[in-house]
């Protein structure tokens, strides 16, 4: 989408973009709206002053909850004598609301004509980028004397946007409107309100009595300061780690979600503004970034995604026993399986990542209660992991979507259809396998043998488990090491054969601890060198390979998320520079983006462009990216879990220079950790 | 001849136990409207001990529809989240415990679940 123009604000699932007149006319290529419940809720909503449009002075974003525009009526080439100042304030909180004032600064009474054109097409998420023509519903506009309702029913199905209005207001059914006199000096103002229905047969909002916090202006300020208050603090000698920090932790805020029917608790969504809901892989690897944060987004993500967890085979879902959901979803095309996300389970990651978050949870909290509380979850994740997802029969994960119309071909985190590739550009056949699923693979069995051993009580699953992840890094290292590359396959095809291109997912592997000692050294060369890293970061295919392109979206672009596993996975293995190389190099970026890193950038050469390319669609703030920088300044301030302590092992460029973490949670109580900058990273280069 | 419907509460009272519910506890009330007639089940959860009966009786969560789709969700043709959000199904309560519940009910008769290459291969 045209993301640059557009304000954004939002609250759960619950958002609302718009120009930066406030105005909101949704094209297909300017998809703007009140959006909640993964429907649009208004898709026109145009403030005019006797009949003239207005225009933006400025904007300022305050919380991620509220926006304010101020606003003159006419072109931009004539409203430096504008006589009249409007101002809209708005917020989201449960429902939309808007303030309107209007100053009259003319020496002469004025007498305005204020309207509002209001329109909803009610289209689902999934088709607001495609001209809404085919509802296969009907709409509807009812004029009351005190609203305007507007509202679209298929079948039971009813979706329904109220507005009202504290100052009198002549509703019609396309917007309404005020007629206002306003004396030398005065000013006049009036709250609207719009409010988002999904209306059941008995009247009943499908939402009822479920938020996580309050929705009221005050409450949701209060709640954003109680989150800030109990994060740790981070100091930063220069200032820019601290406020991409700072930036991080407050889009984490807005960006917690209260799925619809589990009481409340909050997990990360995965991104405005297409992604408002729940993802197994994006809320489990947020919550892996950000533990030594905020742990209890941990507990909530692990304990909806277990209450969640697949039971049955249902192909259209493409659910499994024991599997982990990949996306759930309320809109139109849910309720009607036009789409299978009522949840989709068409993800490979997830469910081995479910058993790495609950250890590393446990690792930073020493919560064993919630440990016992999901022994059985972990144990039918495990179970799919070597009865169903092994399509081939060799001991791997593999994937191949048994819902072919609306499944997801590529059910690994580069989801999209081109990603996965032989060396000569070519595409592999089903089922396919990527490497770092087999990592998370081996790294969730050595997990969950630990705790089998120390909190299950089953020392003999605990070695079945070990024996078979020890048997896994055997043969994984034997089948997918590229020998004339020296680094491991991006995938295999079914008669076993390589995808033999240079990819970012090697540093997964280095995170799951799965790559052979002898050959890290290697792994880590290739991931700071010139053909995987641009400068600014690890690009997601490497440079020369027959797909690369700087930005293509799972073909050369530099995704942020990705970069901050890959550091973590180098630390693992004892590359602290290459690590803090990795680190730096994000963190620069961070800084072009005001400490809002994007979903994925340009793979251009750092010294080509000299500032980081964003991708032209990437979302923004999304959840992993946003995690990131949360994960880097774990990785580079090396904190660990040790023993039931915090051990704190710095290495630092040089150029960050004094860096301190306050308060930081877990087993430990509260501890600080404090790091200077010593590593000469130029050296590394030269290398 | 037993309908689907009663085939399955009877089944749960049967079975005494359900691991899956382990963690849950409470009462949920199905209420199954035709017409001026209202057929009512109760299903009383008691961390995964299972206990149902033809009751009308205050419950935690009381769910509604009409026969004829409840008896598709408990047979797989219809999904129990789909038919929620499209308000085919209401629920008042607490809709934790039908979530839970509804993992009972089975998927589609004619999901094959995976296919794994090597069985092809022997075909």
């Amino acid at each position: 989408m045209g993301a640059t123009d557009t304000i954004r604000i939002l609250d759960g699932n619950t958002f609302v973009v718009s120009e930066d007149t406030g105005d909101i006319e949704a094209t297909p290529s300017e998809p703007t709206g009140l959006f909640s419940l993964d429907t649009r809720f208004l898709s026109k909503w145009v403030l005019t002053v006797n009949g003239e449009r207005l225009n933006a002075l400025s904007y300022d974003d305050l919380q991620y909850y509220e926006a304010r525009f101020f606003l003159v009526p006419g072109l931009a080439t004539h409203y430096i004598d504008a006589k009249l100042s409007i101002i809209r304030e708005r917020a989201v909180g449960g429902s939309f609301r808007e303030t309107l004032t209007i100053l009259n600064h003319d020496e002469k009474p004025v007498d305005l004509e204020i309207r509002m054109d209001a329109g909803s097409d009610f289209a689902d998420l999934f088709e607001v980028k495609d001209e809404v023509l085919n509802k296969k519903g009907e709409s509807y506009a009812e004029a009351e004397p005190e609203r305007l309702r507007l509202g679209y029913r298929r079948g039971n199905f009813r979706r329904e946007t109220v507005v009202t209005s504290s100052g009198r207001a002549r509703y019609d059914r396309d917007g309404f409107a005020y007629t206002v006199h306003l004396e030398p000096n005065e000013q006049w103002n009036t709250a609207i309100e719009v409010q988002t229905h999904a209306v059941g047969p008995g009247g009943r909002d499908l939402r009822m009595g479920l938020r996580a916090h309050g929705t009221e202006r005050l409450a949701l300020q209060h709640d954003l300061e109680e989150w800030i208050a109990k994060a740790p603090r981070v100091n930063s000698e220069h200032g820019r780690v601290s406020h991409t920090y700072r930036r991080s932790l407050i889009d984490l805020a807005a960006l917690r979600f209260s799925p619809i029917s589990l009481g409340g608790q909050a997990l990360p969504a995965a991104g405005l503004p297409w992604f408002m809901t729940m993802f197994g892989r994006d809320s489990i690897l947020t919550s892996l970034q950000v533990l030594p944060f905020a742990p209890e987004l941990s507990k909530t993500t692990l304990r909806i995604l277990g209450a969640l967890q697949g039971t049955r085979f249902d192909d259209f879902r493409d659910e499994d026993p024991g599997r982990i959901l990949h996306e759930m979803r309320y809109g139109e095309t849910a309720a009607f399986e036009e789409q299978p996300h009522s949840p989709y389970y068409g993800s490979v990651d997830a469910t081995p990542l479910f058993v790495v978050l609950l250890d590393e949870y446990e690792k930073w909290t020493g919560d064993v209660a919630l440990v016992k509380e999901l022994e059985r979850e972990c144990r039918s994740a495990l179970k799919w992991v070597d009865d169903y997802a092994d399509l081939a029969g060799n001991g791997y994960i593999w994937y191949e979507r048994r819902n072919s119309d609306t499944g997801l071909e590529n059910q690994c985190w580069k989801d999209s259809w081109d990603s996965i590739s032989y060396r000569d550009g070519t595409l592999p056949p089903f089922p396919r396998a990527t490497c770092e699923v087999q990592g998370y693979a081996y790294d969730a069995k050595m997990r969950a043998a630990r705790l089998a051993r120390e909190f299950w009580g089953d020392p003999a699953y605990a070695d079945k488990l070990e024996r078979e992840a020890v048997e896994l890094r055997r043969r994984f290292n034997r089948d997918w090491w590229v020998a004339d590359g020296e680094y491991y396959a991006l995938g295999l095809d079914p008669t076993g054969r390589q995808m033999d291109v240079l990819s970012s997912n090697i540093g997964h592997l280095l995170w799951s601890g799965i790559v052979d000692d002898e050959r890290a050294a290697k792994i880590a060369e290739h991931l700071v060198g010139p053909r995987l890293f641009s400068g600014w970061g690890v690009r997601t295919l490497a440079e020369g390979e027959v797909r690369y392109n700087p930005i293509g979206y799972h073909n050369g672009t530099i995704w942020p998320f990705d970069n901050s596993f890959i550091a973590w996975g180098l630390r693992r293995y004892g590359f602290a520079e290459e690590a803090a190389t990795i680190a730096n190099g994000i963190l620069d970026a961070a800084t072009y983006f005001d400490g809002r890193l994007p979903e994925a950038f340009g793979g251009y050469p750092r010294e080509l462009t000299k500032f980081p390319v964003e991708y032209p669609t990437a979302c923004s703030p999304q959840a992993w990216s946003t995690g990131t920088p949360l994960l880097l300044i774990r990785t580079m301030l090396g904190l660990e879990p040790h023993e039931g302590h915090l051990a704190v092992d710095p290495r630092l460029p040089i150029g960050m220079g004094r860096i301190e973490v306050l308060d930081i949670p877990g087993r430990w109580g509260r501890v600080d950790a404090f790091a200077r900058g010593r590593l000469d990273l130029h050296n590394l280069a030269q290398t | 001849m037993l309908d689907a419907t009663t085939r399955f509460f009877e089944d749960l009272d049967r079975r005494g136990f359900e691991p899956l519910l382990q963690k849950t506890s409470g009462t949920l009330r199905f209420d199954l409207h035709e017409g001026a007639q209202t057929t009512h089940w109760l299903l009383e959860v008691d961390r995964g001990n299972l206990r149902v009966r033809q009751e009308d009786r205050e419950a935690d969560t009381v769910v509604g529809t009409d026969p004829r789709l409840f008896g598709d969700l408990v047979t797989g043709g219809e999904n129990a989240i789909a038919a929620l959000i499209r308000g085919d199904m209401t629920v008042s309560g607490d809709l934790r415990l039908l979530l839970q519940v509804e993992r009972l009910f089975p998927g589609p008769a004619d999901s094959r679940g995976p296919r794994h290459a090597f069985q092809r291969e022997v075909h």
